[in-house]
């Protein structure tokens, strides 16, 4: 794992995945909200599609997640998260911000996968009549109210990607590497290469 | 001027049903996003401030 100074802190597929996540969530977002804002497209069509590469996408995050990864590193808040310097992999607020993502993503996905069957897509008849009015609404509802905390999140995220003390964390979903110096204010090194 | 929470229409009985969150959310959605890092930056600058300062 570690290499002179260097941790490793994303592998590739990773990065990878960070990055295609990230194309497919700009793409969902643009499809569904510029309509909103009167930008008139065919957004349908790129919007499912988008879709369900975000689904096929958070499907092998969590297979690797579960099966190659500890998602206790990302999703169990400890004590030690509290105290600057002590945080594991992640820290707190990188924690907070992937528990929100987790909800946004996966609200989305369900209810936009249960909707394909009320507009219709090429491999799936249309049948608007499976579900009453109302339930339609509340899955909509669900899939709206996700969108709303991914515009939110994106900008938030974005900003704490860009700032100059966090850069580190930016160059690591990069080139997948950060120094014993970059993690030092936040975390601690021993922690962060028993993969904790 | 209101804002809504809520998206309706009406089944064809004339029911009044949701039809999703009012698109009046997205500027609030987006202004909380601004708004988390105004605050931020704001933090930001007061604690380097006294930080520098502390260290004389």
């Amino acid at each position: 794992m570690a290499q002179d100074n260097r941790i490793l802190r994303h592998a590739g597929i990773d990065r990878l995945f960070h990055w295609l996540t990230a194309a497919a969530m700009t793409v969902l977002l643009a499809t569904s909200l510029l309509p909103v804002i009167g930008v008139r497209f065919a957004w349908y069509g790129i919007h499912w599609v988008a879709g369900l590469l975000l689904t096929v996408l958070i499907l092998l995050h969590i297979v690797r997640g579960v099966f190659w990864q500890r998602p206790s590193t990302v999703f169990v808040i400890r004590s030690t998260d509290l105290h600057s310097g002590r945080a594991g992999k992640y820290t707190l607020p990188q924690k907070l911000m992937h528990l929100a993502w987790t909800v946004a993503v996966l609200v989305a996905i369900v209810t936009g996968l249960l909707m394909l069957r009320k507009a219709g897509v090429s491999f799936l008849e249309r049948d608007p009549y499976v579900r009453s009015l109302a339930a339609w609404g509340v899955l909509t509802l669900l899939h709206d109210l996700a969108a709303l905390l991914s515009v939110f999140l994106i900008l938030v995220h974005v900003y704490f990607g860009i700032l100059p003390e966090k850069r580190a964390y930016l160059r690591a979903m990069l080139s997948g590497w950060v120094t014993r110096a970059d993690l030092k204010p936040e975390h601690d090194v021993d922690r962060v290469e028993r993969g904790d | 001027m209101s804002m809504n929470i809520l998206r309706y229409g009406h089944d064809s009985y004339g029911e009044q049903v949701v039809n999703g969150a009012s698109w009046d959310l997205l500027p609030v959605a987006f202004w909380a996003g601004v708004a988390v890092i105004v605050i931020h930056l704001v933090y930001r600058a007061f604690s380097r401030r006294s930080a520098h300062k502390g260290g004389g």
